[in-house]
């Protein structure tokens, strides 16, 4: 585990030398590949070192984070062209990368929160350093402090739960119980921010927007799951809390899923509307990790990780569209299939397994997590039909808009395609069909588990 | 400072910065509570030359109104100190007679509520003068504030000394005020600690000290009194990452430096179980964080209005933005460390 780190940290006197854009590019990839090969077993922790370790959930979210930092600068590729502060983007990146890794593979919470916070000031820097427009400064500080706001009692329940117990590591936790309401709050807090649940999702939509394609694919893709691993992480000695008070975060997070599904539908910004069907899926997650029952953890990661490829790969094709056209919103963005009918593939397929059509991933997220959170209420069917058939109603939307219809008559000309965009789409869905094959296959063990 | 004095041709000052390096041992080393009066005048004393310079007559007033507010704090330090021997012969931290010898003290070091004349006074000193009063001038009233000090009084200065320091640098625009009221901020911090030990005060304010070093020599070498100032320089990319990185780390983010002197204090917060007041410290921490990104928004954003008439001659003080800028990114990976 520490090799990985010092490949990464290696890596950082390679991004300010001359002409090694790609190299980086290609370096990420190469250790993507070698991550994989690590021996992975399902039901313990394993790669233990000093400080490091490795469980299932930190493997797929590890896998995920180098993924899409690959992805990322491989779709930022007009910075490089256009020679805008690539070497210090690279940086960022590499950091960002760096800051995720560690966040999800050390095995002391204190560090664990140590992390959990750096990754948000290169993110910071992503958003106001590369974005577009001026409303970026207002998107940084709204993710700067609602997410400040939520984990600084996080950190006070982390230090109150080492005087406490003694104890930091995470795996030691699993057998203490705390029974305190206000220790409950705050830890979880800070997670249900970064998630985002409802009432507190409104850094969302403005830094997904505002940020470049690579800060959004980032955020979209690992930044909301860091909230989630922190949940499935810190539920484990709060889970008698829980039991009494999770009816709570679940009801505001489905009905919030309902409400902001229903927004999907009033957006112009493509990416607005694909942050907020973000925040609709996230809000499942929340739901089924909170109803604390196997099902709702395995849909709610396995939920996690197909939303994590299918978002930032919502936003890279957003990004194509906005490179060529140079707007965002759906009335000039329309009848795209005239003139990039293979693009039209990409966005059905993402679009579809967006909206979790079979055989995507997300739709084994989704029935594992319908089936979890029918079998803590039934009410919840209304609610998650509703969030289900809204979320195909808006992807629907979403690609008859863009695709269909006849195209925006103020077009002059821009080139079609790209080759390097072929590749980033590719690996997209090949990483979509392989962690199918192995989602079904732990489908399948879960299946015979019971 | 040392460097200051000799570059502006002025050492005849030196020697009232030795006078005031001593008045501080002075004061903190003595036996007798007569000892740390008269350290504490010998401070005054000779912190006066060092900031009034005749022929700046904004100097001059600054220096008059430092003496008038400093000399009656001593003044009414020397008086409670006399009243506890002739009238009150007890070694009872937690009475009234207590609560008089803090607040002369917290009045000497600029905390609230006795504040009024610290944004004030910084506004009229240069920034070296700045560095000197916000933190040479805090080592002697803070490790006499830890030799008598009534608990809950200091909490409450606490809790004032954090919302006071926060809400007030939101509506500034000069450098300086901005840094008193941080300034103001870390003083409850630092009250906090020094009631706890003195040693966990000496860690944060080494910190504390180091950080406000490297900003201050920043603004000194850029020249730089007013937020406007900010955009309007051409500074090249790695200054503009130093500011970035010494704001974010005094606004105690992680993964810089300044996490860990307040992740500690939070630590002993939390044993001694003050959990309201943790809260207070977080709250007023994120307010703080609020202005400083305010200031780095220059160095946020890449590509601002660079304007050709402003030519910044750095050529010989170069070596001092290095250096800072090496402590600034290393101390980064230096955190890390701490942790393992």
């Amino acid at each position: 585990m520490m090799k990985f780190l010092f490949m990464m940290i290696f890596m950082i006197p390679l991004c300010f030398m001359k002409n090694m854009f790609w190299l980086v590019q290609m370096m990420l990839f190469f250790m993507m590949f070698l991550f994989m090969n690590l021996n992975l077993n399902i039901m313990c922790f394993f790669n233990m070192s000093y400080m490091f370790y490795c469980d299932i959930i930190s493997f797929g979210l590890i896998l995920l984070s180098i993924w899409i930092c690959s992805l990322m600068i491989m779709a930022s590729e007009s910075l490089f062209k256009l020679n805008f502060y690539f070497n210090f983007f690279l940086f960022n990146v590499i950091f960002l990368l760096i800051m995720l890794y560690l966040t999800f593979s050390v095995l002391n919470l204190l560090l664990f929160y140590f992390f959990f916070e750096a990754s948000l000031i290169p993110t910071l820097l992503l958003i106001i350093g590369w974005g577009y427009q001026p409303e970026r400064i207002q998107a940084g500080m709204y993710l700067l402090f609602y997410t400040l706001f939520g984990s600084l009692p996080l950190l006070m329940g982390i230090v109150y739960i080492f005087n406490d117990l003694n104890t930091m590591t995470i795996y030691f936790l699993k057998f203490f119980n705390m029974n305190m309401y206000l220790l409950y709050i705050s830890m979880i807090f800070a997670f249900l921010v970064k998630m985002p649940m409802y009432f507190v999702h409104l850094w969302l939509p403005k830094a997904h927007v505002e940020a470049p394609v690579s800060g959004s694919m980032i955020l979209a893709g690992i930044m909301l799951k860091l909230g989630g691993y922190g949940l499935l992480r810190v539920m484990i000695f709060l889970q008698e809390v829980n039991l009494k008070l999770n009816y709570i975060w679940i009801i505001i997070s489905l009905v919030g899923g309902l409400f902001i599904s229903m927004k999907c539908f009033c957006q112009v910004d493509m990416k607005s509307l694909i942050a907020y069907s973000s925040v609709a899926h996230m809000s499942m997650v929340i739901g089924g990790i909170m109803v604390m029952n196997y099902w709702g953890f395995i849909g709610s990661y396995i939920l996690m990780i197909s939303h994590g490829l299918c978002s930032s790969g919502m936003f890279c094709l957003a990004n194509i569209n906005y490179e060529r056209l140079h707007s965002r919103s759906l009335y000039i963005n329309s009848g795209m299939m005239n003139f990039m009918p293979s693009m039209s593939l990409w966005w059905f397929l993402l679009l579809s397994s967006n909206m979790a059509a079979p055989p995507s991933l997300n739709l084994l997220g989704e029935i594992s997590l319908i089936n979890s959170l029918v079998s803590w209420s039934n009410i919840s069917m209304i609610l998650l039909m509703m969030i289900s058939f809204f979320s195909a109603g808006y992807s629907l939307y979403l690609y008859s808009y863009i695709q269909h219809g006849k195209y925006f008559q103020g077009l002059y000309s821009f080139y079609v395609w790209f080759i390097s965009w072929v590749f980033i789409i590719i690996f997209a869905l090949i990483s979509f069909k392989y962690d199918n094959f192995k989602g079904w296959f732990y489908f399948y063990l879960i299946l015979n588990k019971k | 400072m040392f460097f200051f004095i000799l570059t502006n041709n002025n050492s005849n000052k030196m020697f009232f910065l030795f006078i005031l390096f001593f008045s501080t041992l002075i004061s903190i080393s003595s036996n007798s509570w007569f000892g740390c009066w008269i350290g504490l005048e010998i401070n005054l004393l000779s912190f006066i030359p060092l900031i009034s310079n005749s022929k700046n007559l904004l100097s001059v007033e600054t220096s008059l109104k430092y003496f008038l507010t400093q000399s009656l704090a001593s003044i009414n330090f020397l008086f409670m100190i006399l009243i506890k021997f002739s009238l009150l012969k007890n070694f009872d931290m937690n009475n009234i007679i207590s609560i008089m010898m803090n607040s002369s003290l917290l009045m000497k070091m600029g905390s609230a509520p006795f504040h009024f004349w610290f944004p004030n006074i910084v506004e009229g000193l240069s920034w070296m003068n700045n560095f000197m009063l916000m933190t040479w001038q805090k080592i002697s009233p803070m490790i006499l504030l830890s030799y008598y000090f009534n608990k809950n009084f200091l909490i409450f200065m606490i809790i004032m000394n954090l919302i006071i320091g926060s809400l007030g640098g939101l509506n500034q625009t000069s450098l300086r005020k901005l840094l008193a009221f941080s300034s103001i901020n870390n003083l409850g911090w630092m009250i906090f600690s020094i009631m706890i030990s003195e040693n966990l005060w000496l860690f944060y304010f080494l910190i504390y000290s180091m950080m406000i070093f490297m900003m201050i020599s920043l603004f000194f070498l850029m020249n730089m009194y007013f937020m406007n100032q900010l955009f309007i320089n051409n500074m090249n990319f790695f200054i503009k990452l130093n500011l970035l990185i010494n704001f974010l780390s005094l606004g105690g983010l992680p993964p810089f430096m300044g996490f860990m002197p307040k992740w500690i204090i939070i630590n002993f917060l939390l044993i001694n179980k003050f959990y309201f007041l943790t809260f207070i410290f977080m709250m007023t921490s994120l307010i703080i964080i609020y202005y400083y990104i305010r200031i780095i928004y220059s160095s946020f954003m890449f590509n601002y209005f660079k304007m050709k008439w402003v030519n910044l001659l750095m050529k010989n003080n170069m070596s001092l933005i290095n250096l800072s800028s090496f402590i600034s990114i290393s101390s980064m990976i230096l955190s890390t460390f701490i942790f393992m």
